[in-house]
């Protein structure tokens, strides 16, 4: 699910940050939530252990090619955060 | 930490922590006249790095990335800020001062001083320093609308929230970085003024040790980026590390365990969130997330408060899977959300592993169904919303009647608690004025502090009485 490219490299930025015991156990479940049979295991179990599949799924909708279409463009949000920030003088 | 000394500094109160509750500390103390070093583990960070991006911005403004989790039934993702402002740099800016009914308890259980007069000062005080205000409708957006007619067909009590906000604009990720500056995080508001009333800020600073000498605070060591040593030699030395680390600083000083209640007594103030689709656009990225609350069943612990965010977010929380994922998320712009927290009267623990916290939390059958409850009346909202499909954050089959603590898929923002105050020092670890007890010179001022889940958010509460705490130590009382 998970595409190569810039949001594959922004969820590794991701994994490394947390805690290094905890990133190995979520490298080797988010291998397990790429795969079909993976994921349909994993969506078996509790709330929790989902939370790789939703991390895949943050990383794609994270990609702007996919969110611009549902109305949403971040580029454009920060484009304009900065104007202004810069017309008020703040911080 | 390595043995090499690169700095000494002197200075008449050494703060650790820039969230919450150390900024107002060291800003009060400063324009007040006192030297302060100001210690804070994370960096400032630069409105202009701001992506918008979750997964860049998590790993970036948020303590493990955001990936800090409680161990116990059920676990919990316990999101922290780690940087300039602490957690209020990414927090979703909502003020409630503490409810009165909490102040009445903290008084008559704790033995502590909380009267909601002797608050009030600081109340306003903080509010006007933050720029206090009550969001618009216009600017709450689609899915605070939505949300709000759900309340009125019900005729649940409901109010816009009072948010530190100026010049918002309503883009919607206040908890990835404020793009506009707009959300009045302590980083923008007090941190310049300690700055310009000349306290030192130290960034990658991270404080490992309070020094106490004679029975009273003599100074921090801390360890610089690179590995090198500070010591901050002080007299006063205020905590405010967060409810997280204070704790941990504190128990690897050797210092405030003879209570037997550090690092326990942990309140996480437990939250979930449930999803709608509807049949209008509501674009739940536009407005301001956490723009309405409904108190209707605040009395029961149960508080239901706005949360949304760009499509990365509603990917990650959505409580579905595969194909019913991709077809929620193909109508991104249809979909609302409301959150759902509980005031918990389950308690857990912080202890060290390593350098890392190990943060143990159980919930208990009444919170257990605080939350069953919750998720019906969230059901109920959203059909009277006249929602088109409902996604509760439950296993498929399962009813929120029936869900066990395992079904539940849980966040915590609000921990609390792990150095409580108490008026007796064998129940507490800071008194009322927030001293810690048996030791002179040594204050605690952020979260750890507050004995009970408040049942609403606490950054208003923590900076009232950080505010107290700076006063008092104006006026001499703890004698700066
Ligand atoms: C996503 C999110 C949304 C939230 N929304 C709201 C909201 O809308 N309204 C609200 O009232 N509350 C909200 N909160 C909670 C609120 O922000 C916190 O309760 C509050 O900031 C806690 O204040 P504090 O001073 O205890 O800790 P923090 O604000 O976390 O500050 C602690 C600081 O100490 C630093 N530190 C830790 N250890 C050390 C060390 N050893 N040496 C040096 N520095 C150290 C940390 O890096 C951090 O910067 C939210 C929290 C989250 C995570
Ligand atoms: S809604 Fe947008 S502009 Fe307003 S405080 Fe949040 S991030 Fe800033």
């Amino acid at each position: 699910m998970l595409a190569k490219g810039p949001d594959a490299a922004s969820l590794e930025r991701f994994i490394a940050a947390a805690p290094l015991g905890q990133q190995a156990a979520m490298r080797a479940l988010l291998a397990l939530a790429r795969r079909p049979r993976g994921a349909a295991l994993l969506s078996l179990l509790s709330p929790l252990d989902q939370l790789p599949s939703g991390l895949l799924a943050m990383a794609r909708y994270d990609d702007p090619d996919i969110s611009r279409p549902l109305g949403w463009d971040a580029a454009a949000v920060i484009a304009r955060g900065r104007r202004l920030r810069r017309a008020e003088g703040r911080p | 930490m390595s043995a090499r000394l690169a700095q000494r500094l002197q200075a008449e109160v050494c703060v650790i922590g820039s969230g919450a509750g150390g900024a107002p500390v060291a800003a009060e103390l400063a324009e007040g006249g006192v030297r302060v070093a100001l210690l804070e583990e994370g960096a400032w960070h630069d409105p202009d790095h701001f992506t918008a991006r979750s997964p860049e911005m998590l790993a970036r403004l948020y303590r493990e990335g955001g990936q800090t989790f409680t161990l116990g039934r059920p676990p919990i993702m316990l999101p922290l800020g780690r940087g300039i402002g602490g957690t209020t740099l990414i927090n979703s800016g909502t003020c409630f001062r503490t409810p009165a009914h909490v102040l009445a308890r903290w008084q008559r259980e704790y033995g502590i001083e909380v009267s909601e007069d002797s608050l009030r000062p600081c109340f306003e005080r903080v509010e006007e320093a933050i720029s206090v205000d009550t969001v618009t409708p216009e600017l709450a957006g689609g899915n605070a609308a939505v949300v709000r007619r759900g309340a009125e067909r019900l005729r649940w009590s409901y109010g816009y929230l009072r948010r530190n906000a100026r010049g918002c604009v309503g883009s919607g990720v206040c908890t990835l970085g404020c793009p506009t500056s707009a959300k009045q995080h302590t980083g923008i508001t007090y941190i310049p003024r300690a700055q310009r009333a000349g306290a030192q800020i130290l960034t990658g600073a991270q404080a490992k040790r309070v020094l106490i000498e004679r029975g009273r605070a003599a100074g921090v060591l801390a360890r610089l980026e690179g590995g090198a040593t500070l010591e901050v030699r002080a007299p006063t030395v205020v905590v405010a590390a967060g409810t997280i680390n204070t704790p941990l600083l504190l128990k690897r000083s050797g210092l405030a365990g003879r209570s037997g209640q550090l690092g326990r007594n942990l309140s996480l103030h437990p939250a979930t969130a449930v999803f709608a689709r509807m049949d209008e656009i509501v674009d739940m990225a536009r407005g301001v997330p956490q723009s309405l609350y409904i108190d209707h069943f605040a009395e029961q612990g149960i508080m239901l408060e706005g949360s949304a965010g760009p499509p990365a977010y509603a990917a990650l929380a959505l409580p579905l899977t595969g194909a019913r994922h991709a077809e929620a998320m193909r109508a991104f712009r249809q979909l609302a959300v409301f959150g759902l927290m509980v005031s918990d009267s389950s308690r857990g623990s912080v202890a060290a592993l390593g350098s890392r916290p190990l943060i143990r939390y159980d919930m208990n059958a009444a919170d257990l169904q605080r939350f069953r409850d919750g998720l019906v009346r969230m059901r109920e909202l959203f059909s009277a919303a006249g929602a088109r499909e409902i996604y509760l954050p439950l296993p498929a089959g399962v009813d929120p009647e029936m869900a066990r603590r395992r079904d539940l898929k849980l966040m915590a923002f609000h921990p609390l608690g792990t150095a409580r105050a108490h008026a007796r020092p064998d129940q507490g670890v800071v008194d009322g004025s927030l001293a810690v007890h048996g030791l002179r010179g040594l204050y605690i001022a952020d979260g750890s502090v507050l004995p009970s889940s408040l049942g609403v958010n606490p950054q208003l509460t923590i900076m009232a009485l950080a505010t107290r705490l700076a006063l008092s130590l104006l006026e001499g009382d703890g004698s700066v």
